[in-house]
């Protein structure tokens, strides 16, 4: 309990001087979110065309639910990168041995590590998911209960997500690609009606790409509560992310060891 | 009273070869091959209170290395550390709140914020109280006179001005010992001078033990008190820099050009490397001959178009070493 | 002849390393099946729920296998390369070298392009087939007029964003009309057949050149008409010759302000 609210703490530590850094350069911010604001307009534009075509519901989802498992997934990224932008480039810190820094430091090496930097843009995606939600669920408030809790379970979960597919630079050398990959399959399976897909990737989906305990059961929960599956819920999330935490650490033991496949030559 | 002892330290790599190209790094997959590095062989020294202790050699030479395993970063393959009383292997956290280290191109300063803000970060992650933190602050700002430094944005301050900053930030927490992994490398001439005072004198104020690695021989001269040369992981000496500097570091490189030709006589004591027409590369000893006399001998000769005074490089005095040891075998 | 040997070469040279950048090569290849995969799926749910004009399942799917590659296969940095080297200023070292700077910048991509559309073609061919087999009514002999539109189509996206690029020269910060450009790229043709839009946008877009980049020819490859060939190709080569007056425009405006101000 003692080590989770240092966690916590840290964390917060890191989110000041993030903010300060990022506006440093918010010149930028503008441009960016208007980028961001766009592409997100492409996909609503998409599904509206979809679902004028045939109407109804596809894979089992309505033009709301759709919306809200994209404005989830939306602001989940933006928070887990808001925090923890630095997840993208796990791999550069252990190549560049940037990771030393953290190692001499008192304090938790993954957790500094991971927060250690912000993604100015993302703040975008988190407040899109916000307005998003506002003009299509109103003000029901069981659907926005499982929308903010889904955000904190589905940043955790994409952030555990990248730091596995990144510690396997500890063994096998760079993992950049292995993260970009990940990382684009749980968007990818986050934005679309759980129904389109089936067996083997369904599968998936509950285990190691886990998008269905991101957007899905919160979705399902927001619809009819069912107290034994938020249970399930959230030991998964604290499974998941506990597993990734220990895999980063048994990898760092590598690094320790000097045993690296990296040829710094 | 001794800060630092390692006793019979090793450190052996693994290194998986990596061959270029996709066969290769497939096959690699299933078979690896794997390369022995004997990085540090069986190296003991300890380190006093208050000492400052150059660790020198050339580039691979396992400065680094050790280095890393003194601070934790790296484990050793067999032998003892122990560093204020710490094991580092297993004790790196409690251990990184008594050390301070600066390592080279590692920056702990934000990029994009102002040192006072990384400053401010540091503290809290050094569970440093706000009033400790402010008049430590207020000291280190006196001390290595950063002014309005600490307010300006780390991109936009120099190199040297960076440096400084990035070991005041490095001694924050009042660290006993302090690691400096080569600090001045890049920097020129005056600015390489003015970290070097500013280190001495926080030895002498505060007492902070200081080890240093280096292959810049004006480091060693002007800071340590004592040097330890490494070379392919092994100690090759240990001993006063007071010693060192009369037995290897006694020759300065003098390269002169004339605006006319030159037959040089030269004096005891110098002795010419290379020689053209125009110009020559002087080797002098200056146990001999001083840098005083040298200088007058040459403007003496006349018309000198241009003329520079350089230490011999590291490599060069490793392996005078090394030939001095095996005559004296 | 000279001329031919001078471009040929540098397109040789980008082909070379395009096979250099191996693991950029495989993230893309894998970023695509994913792709593809996923709308695969999508777009099955969709047809079990209902009618959709205009498209089999099996045509959807080439289609978005052939708007994808073209896509992938148009993808090149000319954009972000014209900003830097117009805002880096290094374009002005480039204008005494013995080429044009503009047909320099095409025959590198070019090879880029070449390298992307035999890999992709074969892997969109190949996932295609696994999908949902062949076209239904394909016929090998009217595949050359589809790819023929597909090189339009590239071209004419190349140029368009190259313009884009040098309008650097004018703007501080013109990374929005990219933006712009490409999202309607996407919208209007790229990830749905623009058979699928309202009427009032059908009717506006096929007199704007964002369908013919990627629309146009994927339709001619799954579903071939000479009429609609008729109709699309000419569109191509008007809006091919308006995007390569538009950024030589760019770049002679660019480089007299060069000359007359410097860098």
């Amino acid at each position: 309990m003692k080590k989770l609210k240092n966690i916590l703490y840290l964390i917060g530590l890191y989110f000041k001087v993030n903010l300060a850094s990022a506006m440093e350069y918010r010149s930028s911010f503008l441009m960016q979110a208007f980028g961001m604001a766009l592409s997100n307009a492409t996909f609503v534009f998409y599904w509206w065309i979809a679902f004028s075509q045939i109407g109804g519901r596809i894979g089992g989802y309505d033009f709301k639910d759709v919306m809200f498992i994209w404005a989830l997934t939306s602001s989940a990224f933006g928070a887990s990168n808001i925090l923890f932008a630095n997840m993208f480039r796990i791999t550069t810190i252990i190549v560049t041995g940037e990771l030393d820094t953290f190692l001499l430091q008192p304090k938790d090496v993954l957790i500094s590590l991971l927060c250690s930097r912000t993604a100015l843009s993302t703040w975008g995606d988190l407040l899109y998911g916000f307005v998003l939600m506002a003009l299509t669920h109103g003000n029901d408030g069981m659907v926005w209960l499982m929308f903010l809790l889904g955000i904190v379970i589905g940043g955790l979960l994409m952030t555990a997500i990248s730091v596995t597919a990144h510690t396997f630079t500890f063994y096998f050398g760079d993992a950049s690609l292995i993260g970009d990959i990940a990382l684009e399959f749980i968007i990818n399976f986050c934005i679309y009606p759980e129904g389109i897909y089936r067996g083997f990737v369904r599968a998936m989906m509950l285990s190691v790409i886990p998008a269905s305990f991101i957007v899905h059961i919160p979705l399902k929960l927001a619809r009819s509560f069912q107290p034994g599956l938020l249970l399930i819920l959230l030991a998964f999330a604290a499974l998941y992310c506990f597993i990734a935490y220990k895999f980063f650490y048994h990898g760092l033991k590598k690094y320790e060891s000097g045993n690296l496949i990296i040829t710094r030559m | 009273m001794s800060v630092i002892e390692v006793r019979s330290l090793n450190k052996l790599y693994r290194a998986r070869v990596k061959e270029e190209g996709l066969g290769a790094s497939f096959r690699a997959l299933i078979k690896p091959v794997y390369k022995e590095v004997h990085a540090v062989k069986n190296i003991s020294f300890t380190v006093d209170k208050g000492e400052i202790l150059a660790f020198i050699g050339p580039n691979g030479a396992g400065k680094s290395t050790t280095i890393k395993m003194l601070t934790g970063i790296l484990h050793p393959t067999s032998g003892e550390i122990s560093v204020l009383g710490f094991d580092p292997v297993k004790q790196r956290k409690q251990l990184s709140y008594h050390i301070g280290t600066v390592f080279g191109q590692k920056s702990q300063l934000w990029f994009h914020l102002p040192p006072v803000d990384s400053f401010a970060l540091l503290g809290a992650i050094y569970d440093i109280d706000k009033k400790t933190l402010k008049k430590r602050e207020e000291e280190l700002i006196e001390c290595f006179e950063l002014g309005d430094l600490i307010k300006t944005p780390v991109r936009k301050l120099s190199l040297g001005q960076r440096i400084r900053c990035e070991v005041a930030a490095s001694l924050l927490h009042s660290p006993d010992i302090l690691f400096l992994d080569e600090p001045t490398i890049g920097l020129d001439v005056v600015v390489k001078q003015k970290i070097r005072e500013l280190i001495l004198r926080m030895n002498r104020d505060q007492g902070t033990t200081i080890f240093l690695t280096s292959h810049d021989t004006g480091d060693v001269e002007q800071l340590c008190r004592r040097a330890i040369v490494i070379d392919h992981g092994e100690i090759i000496l240990d001993q006063p820099v007071k010693k060192l500097k009369y037995d290897y570091l006694n020759r300065k490189i003098i390269a002169v050009r004339f605006n006319l030709e030159q037959h040089l006589d030269v004096p005891k004591g110098v002795v010419v490397e290379k020689s053209g027409k125009m110009g020559a590369r002087l080797s002098v000893d200056t146990r001999v001959c001083s840098i005083d006399e040298a200088m007058r001998w040459i403007i003496s000769q006349g018309g000198v178009a241009d003329i520079t005074v350089e230490d011999p490089p590291m490599e060069e005095i490793i392996s005078t070493i090394f030939t001095g040891k095996n005559t004296a075998e | 002849m000279k001329f031919l040997r001078k471009y040929s070469t540098i397109i040789r040279i980008s082909l070379q390393n395009a096979f250099v950048y191996r693991s950029n090569v495989l993230g893309g290849l894998l970023f695509y099946i994913v792709f593809i995969f996923v709308f695969f799926n999508l777009w099955r749910a969709i047809y079990q729920s209902g009618k959709v004009a205009g498209y089999t399942l099996s045509q959807m799917v080439w289609y978005l296998c052939m708007t994808e590659l073209i896509a992938f296969g148009c993808k090149s940095n000319v954009f972000r390369q014209m900003n830097e080297d117009v805002k880096s200023g290094s374009i002005a070292y480039q204008l005494n070298r013995p080429y044009h700077y503009i047909i320099y910048q095409f025959s590198y991509t070019f090879g880029g392009i070449i390298f992307n559309l035999l890999i992709y073609g074969a892997l969109a061919i190949v996932l295609g087939l696994i999908m949902v087999g062949p076209i239904p009514g394909f016929q090998l002999s009217l595949l050359p007029f589809g790819i023929f539109s597909a090189v339009l189509g590239i071209l004419l996206n190349f140029f368009f964003l190259m313009a884009l690029g040098l309008t650097a020269f004018r703007l501080e910060d013109n990374t929005a009309f990219f933006l712009i450009y490409q999202k309607l790229v996407f919208m209007l043709g790229m990830f749905i057949p623009l058979e699928f839009l309202p009427g009032w946008i059908q009717r506006i877009a096929r007199w704007l050149p964002f369908s013919y980049v990627t629309w146009a020819p994927a339709r001619l490859i799954v579903a071939f008409s000479w009429d609609l060939f008729r109709q699309v190709v000419p569109m191509q080569l008007l809006w091919l010759a308006v995007s390569v007056l538009f950024a030589s425009g760019m770049y002679n405006y660019g480089v007299r302000g060069l000359q007359a101000h410097g860098g």
